[in-house]
């Protein structure tokens, strides 16, 4: 989820008054907004995100327009915005990108910005509001990636290209000496960070301007020069690459609308493609790109369970800020340029949810009659449970996930029916656990402390390989149990097996247990039941009590309950 | 007063009944009136003095001979100088070797017995090296003959009570520990007189009057049923607060019992249990759920894939199709879908289950119409392992579709797990956001012990979830956080320890 942190005045200042905590905790929810702390020394609010396909909401202006409009109703209009039949005034002002560019990141689009002085803390909540579309919503940047740059020192048109990452060189942001695009791969933090997305490709996306001045090296870094915004600048370009045009149009146009709340005009800003697109080959930015959608009163009604009016609707969609209207049963909304995230009518619904008021929906039971019935292995487990706490057994319940050390050297085993992950976080867990046996040898290692005798078991899931399944695995309900005393054998666990069986009214006959280096040899059996193995038990081998740091003897057993269900 | 007369001991009671108010007690005066061996005595008087019912008047170091095995037999069978002598009065004179034999004697002990008696004039050597008579008996040899004839009596004598001779001739006889063949042990004792305080007096009193005579049986045993004996007296009441041993039941673990608390609570409630394998694929465990492939939650950081098997065979129809054609496009749920193209490998790739709500999509293939379902399912989390984090936990999720369910039947839901599980006091709804849900919500509760919380997430599946796996039904979904309600009923607050090892740990682990 992602987390800002806007200084209080900012945040009060879109708001356009003061709000105590206790009110920011009231209106939240309508933003999906959560209240995370408020550092009342540092002015500081802390605010989590909920909603992860909102990115219009993940900066202080964004939250603070949602709020605003709930409480007013009224929604805020943008008059920078061209479509394909109203294009503003761009003022010689364009980016062209080049088709050296396709395949490696498409597009670059852009827009300019002025009449405010940044001071530090704007200057850090809009460089906030750019690393959390970057990182989030441009998957760390490599979907979106944003430079803003000191507008009064480009000469336009900007170029956006792919070159020779060798022989173009400038001097990085950060950085005083000038280093060619792959050298800032390797030696810049950011090149570290950033560089791998670009850097299988045998040319580098570049942006320059008309003067052949570098702004940067997208997504990985902007000049020193151009691209080095400080306090006290006013005019800002603020550009966006990656392959995929709608997730830039919309970074775009969040961006200006946060920046025109902030107090900024918006500076509209051409767009030149090198290929078709839904929006032809040029484009004035910000653009609105979002089209209509609708959903039916009936979807309204069947969905919230209350039969609201087109006109409750239409109100409840304002304080969503979502111009609506309706027509024979249809809810129709005109997309707000921040947002795009309407994929259904239901999102529709979800709006007119919030709008209405969470509050003014009654709670009523489903009316549906249905059985409760508990699955057939807790029914079976539960017996088998019963049966083992009666024979003195203490429950235990264990992690799946494990070390190789534990799950299979310990156990002596091969570890051929083991189920490893691909990636695991660290050693100890890497492997699912293709047994209940070494869980129970954990225990017995780390409780020499606990009176003797130790009983205990565990009904549980483990992972084997088995190829005739689909996936090329099982997940096993198992039965584990293992018992340490001074005087434990083999006609102990057999005793168990025996008596357990009984009460389960299952037949079964046991062969004898031959190379499983678990037990000791000649002291193991396997439980055969319906002509299948279902299990093993038998005196545990000391080779692998030495493995657990084990002194006591002991024995174990094991038994697939799914097959025994069976 | 405080003190229960029937908690008191036997020992105790016998004692308290058989001594006078006033009067010295001692070791001495209980052994020979009650018979009690000194342990017992002992136990009694510290018993008693603990209960305030006794106090020390006294204590006087002493010094006893008690006397040995060695010196019964030496009573009955006389002295060696005294066999000695007699012997050779009635056979005339024998060599020492000849007098050892005859007496069965160490030859040591004859020759220590001669010499003593030919310094006092009693015996001599003639020329044949024989011993024999010369005189009479000497007198030291009769005071010991006397010493230990007294001492037969009670078993020991006090050093005060013998004279200055007696103490001269009983000290060869005696050595301080130890050495059986002496016929004295040479024991120092404190002699510690007792007397029955005011709390003892009113005890004693109490005992006599509640009719307590410390003869009331103690165990019955099997032969005082047989033969009826026990109908000859009455039962010795035990102190009932005595403390326990301990035990060690066999025992359901505290978490699993909780679980099946909450399963059963959902069974009572019209919910069917659901249940499936730890491997998943990227289909089910998000394809299925309209999280689109390039979602951050499906990052290589957030998901454990599996090694081997990389991918899964194949993944059902008609399902891929239709979910592969909802995520390009809508396919005919009505939505624009997310409009990217969808990866037919990546689909296959095989992971650790990471959310129950897969198993919600799993179902939805085979349920019933109306139908409840939940599961309580183990989830991988590819997360740093720490108070609040496990690498696996249990995820409580289901579903319930309906002809006609919605919004307001979702709330009701909601609020009947807050209330039936968690004991909620306040219900609070807020929007929430899941990928698979529209409209999502939160619920939050006030419990009544940890405040308020978010109890879990719910809300509507989105048509292209449904649709693409056969369900025209709205379907509501839940999930339920209830660990933290776990750690509270087992007083823990680290979700590490729900899974310990520690046997110790988890043998005196209780629910609350």
């Amino acid at each position: 989820m992602p987390k800002i942190e806007v200084p209080e005045n900012i945040f009060y200042e879109l708001l356009g008054k003061r709000m105590t905590d206790d009110e920011l905790l009231d209106i939240f929810p309508v933003a999906k907004a959560e209240l995370d702390g408020h550092d009342t020394e540092g002015h500081v609010i802390k605010i989590e995100l909920n909603d992860t396909n909102r990115p219009d909401l993940w900066s202080a202006a964004g939250v603070a327009r949602a709020l605003k409009t709930y409480q007013s109703g009224k929604i805020p209009s943008y008059g920078f915005f061209s479509t394909k039949d109203d294009e503003k005034p761009s003022d010689g002002r364009i980016v062209i990108d080049d088709e050296s560019a396709i395949g490696i990141r498409d597009y670059s689009i852009g827009f300019a910005a002025k009449g405010r002085t940044v001071d530090d803390e704007l200057l850090v909540n809009l460089i906030q509001s750019q690393e959390k579309l970057c990182t989030n919503f441009g998957r760390k940047r490599k979907t979106i990636a944003m430079g803003i740059y000191r507008s009064e020192l480009i000469k336009y048109p900007v170029h956006y290209a792919a070159v020779d990452p060798d022989s173009t060189k400038f001097v990085p942001l950060g950085m005083t000496e000038e280093l060619s695009l792959r050298e800032i791969c390797e030696k810049h933090p950011k090149g570290r960070d950033y560089g791998h997305i670009v850097s299988s490709f045998p040319r580098f996306p570049y942006l320059y301007d008309d003067n052949g001045d570098t702004l940067s090296f997208p997504p990985v870094i902007n000049s020193a020069r151009i691209g080095a915004v400080e306090v006290g600048d006013s005019d800002f370009f603020i550009e966006v690459s990656g392959p995929i045009l709608d997730d830039l149009l919309l970074a775009v146009s969040i961006l200006a609308c946060d920046m025109a709340d902030m107090g900024f005009e918006i500076l509209p800003v051409k767009a030149r493609f090198a290929k078709d697109t839904p929006y032809g080959r040029e484009i004035t930015v910000p653009y609105y790109f979002q089209k209509p959608m609708s959903a039916s009163l009936d979807l309204v009604h069947q969905k919230l369970g209350e039969d609201l009016s087109e006109n409750e609707c239409i109100e409840a969609l304002a304080r969503m800020g979502v111009h609506a209207s309706a027509k024979d049963g249809m809810i129709t909304v005109e997309v707000p340029e921040y947002r795009n995230d309407f994929l259904h009518g239901v999102d529709i619904v979800e709006d007119i949810m919030i709008g209405h008021g969470l509050g003014n929906f009654e709670p009523v039971m489903p009316a549906d009659f249905t059985i409760g019935r508990l699955s057939p292995q807790e029914e079976f487990s539960r017996k088998v449970k019963g049966i083992l706490v009666g024979l003195g057994f203490q429950e235990m319940m264990y992690n799946y996930l494990g070390s190789k050390r534990e799950y299979i050297d310990n156990m002596h085993v091969s570890g051929d029916e083991a189920v490893f992950i691909a990636n695991p976080m660290s050693e100890n867990y890497e492997v699912i656990r293709p047994s209940v046996l070494p869980c129970l040898l954990e225990s017995e290692s780390v409780s020499g402390h606990a009176v003797y005798p130790h009983n205990i078991f565990e009904i549980g899931k483990i992972t084997v390989k088995d190829p005739s399944d689909n996936s090329g695995t099982r997940t096993v309900d198992s039965l584990g149990f293992f018992s340490s005393n001074a005087a434990v054998g083999y006609n102990d666990a057999a005793s168990y097996i025996n008596t357990l069986m009984y009460f389960l009214r299952k037949e079964y006959t046991l062969a004898e247990a031959k190379d499983d280096p678990r037990f000791i040899p000649g002291r193991a059996a396997e439980i055969i039941y319906k002509g299948e193995k279902v299990g093993v038990f038998g005196e545990t081998h000391p080779q692998v009590l030495e493995s657990w740091g084990c002194s006591m003897p002991s024995i174990m057993a094991e038994i697939d309950l799914d097959k025994l269900m069976a | 007063m405080d003190i229960d007369v029937k908690n008191l001991h036997p020992l105790e009671v016998k004692l308290l009944r058989f001594v006078k108010p006033g009067e010295d007690i001692t070791e001495e005066s209980i052994i020979s009136g009650l018979g009690y061996k000194v342990g017992q005595c002992n136990q009694a008087f510290s018993w008693l003095s603990a209960k305030g019912c006794l106090e020390e008047v006294s204590r006087t170091k002493k010094t006893i001979y008690e006397m040995t095995d060695t010196g019964r037999s030496m009573k009955e069978e006389g002295l060696p100088a005294e066999r000695i002598y007699s012997f050779l009065g009635e056979n005339g004179p024998h060599t020492m070797p000849e007098i050892a034999e005859a007496l069965s004697l160490e030859k040591s002990d004859v020759g220590s017995a001669f010499g003593l008696l030919s310094s006092k004039g009693a015996l001599k050597l003639n020329e044949e090296r024989k011993a024999e008579k010369a005189g009479d008996l000497p007198e030291e040899i009769k005071v010991q003959r006397a010493v230990l004839d007294r001492a037969a009596a009670s078993g020991s004598l006090e050093e005060g009570e013998l004279s200055a001779e007696e103490r001269k001739a009983i000290a060869p006889l005696a050595k301080k520990r130890g050495a059986s063949s002496s016929p004295f042990r040479i024991q120092e004792r404190e002699v510690v007189v007792y007397r029955l305080t005011s709390a003892g007096e009113e005890t004693r009193s109490a005992v006599i009057e509640a009719n307590i005579t410390g003869e009331e049986f103690g165990v019955l045993t099997p032969q005082m049923i047989q033969t009826g004996s026990w109908k000859n007296g009455s039962f010795r009441p035990y102190g009932i607060n005595a403390p326990t041993s301990r035990l060690i039941p066999g025992r359901r673990n505290a978490y699993s019992e909780y679980l099946q608390w909450v399963k059963d609570k959902l069974i009572a409630l019209g919910f069917e249990e659901f249940d499936g394998p730890l491997v998943e694929n990227e289909f089910w465990n998000g394809d299925a759920l309209f999280m689109p492939q390039f979602h951050s939650a499906r990052d290589i950081h957030d998901v454990y894939y599996v090694k081997d098997p990389v991918h899964a065979k194949e993944i059902e129809e008609p399902w891929l199709s239709q979910v592969a054609a909802t995520h390009e496009n809508g396919w005919n749920t009505g939505s624009r879908g997310w409009g990217y193209a969808f990866d037919h490998e990546f689909t296959r790739r095989q992971v650790l289950r990471s959310q129950g709500t897969v198993l919600s999509a799993h179902q939805l293939t085979k349920a019933h119409i109306p139908g409840k379902y939940f599961g309580v399912v183990r989830c991988f989390r590819y997360d740093q392992v720490d108070a609040t984090h496990g690498a696996d936990f249990y995820q409580t999720e289901g579903i319930v579709i309906g002809k006609d369910v919605n919004l307001k039947n979702l709330l009701g839901l909601l609020k009947m797990f807050a209330e039936e599980i968690a004991g909620a006091e306040e219900v609070k709804y807020v929007p929430g956001y899941f990928p698979f849900t529209e409209p999502s919500i939160e619920v939050h509760i006030k419990h009544p012990v940890l405040g308020w919380f978010e109890l879990g997430g719910s809300g509507i599946f989105r048509p292209e979830v449904t649709e693409p796996l056969g369900i025209k039904e709205p379907v509501l979904a839940w999930g339920l956080g209830i660990d933290r309600m776990a750690l509270m009923h087992l007083g823990l607050n680290d979700l590490r320890e729900l899974f310990t090892p520690d046997i110790e740990s988890v043998r005196t682990r209780r629910g609350n």
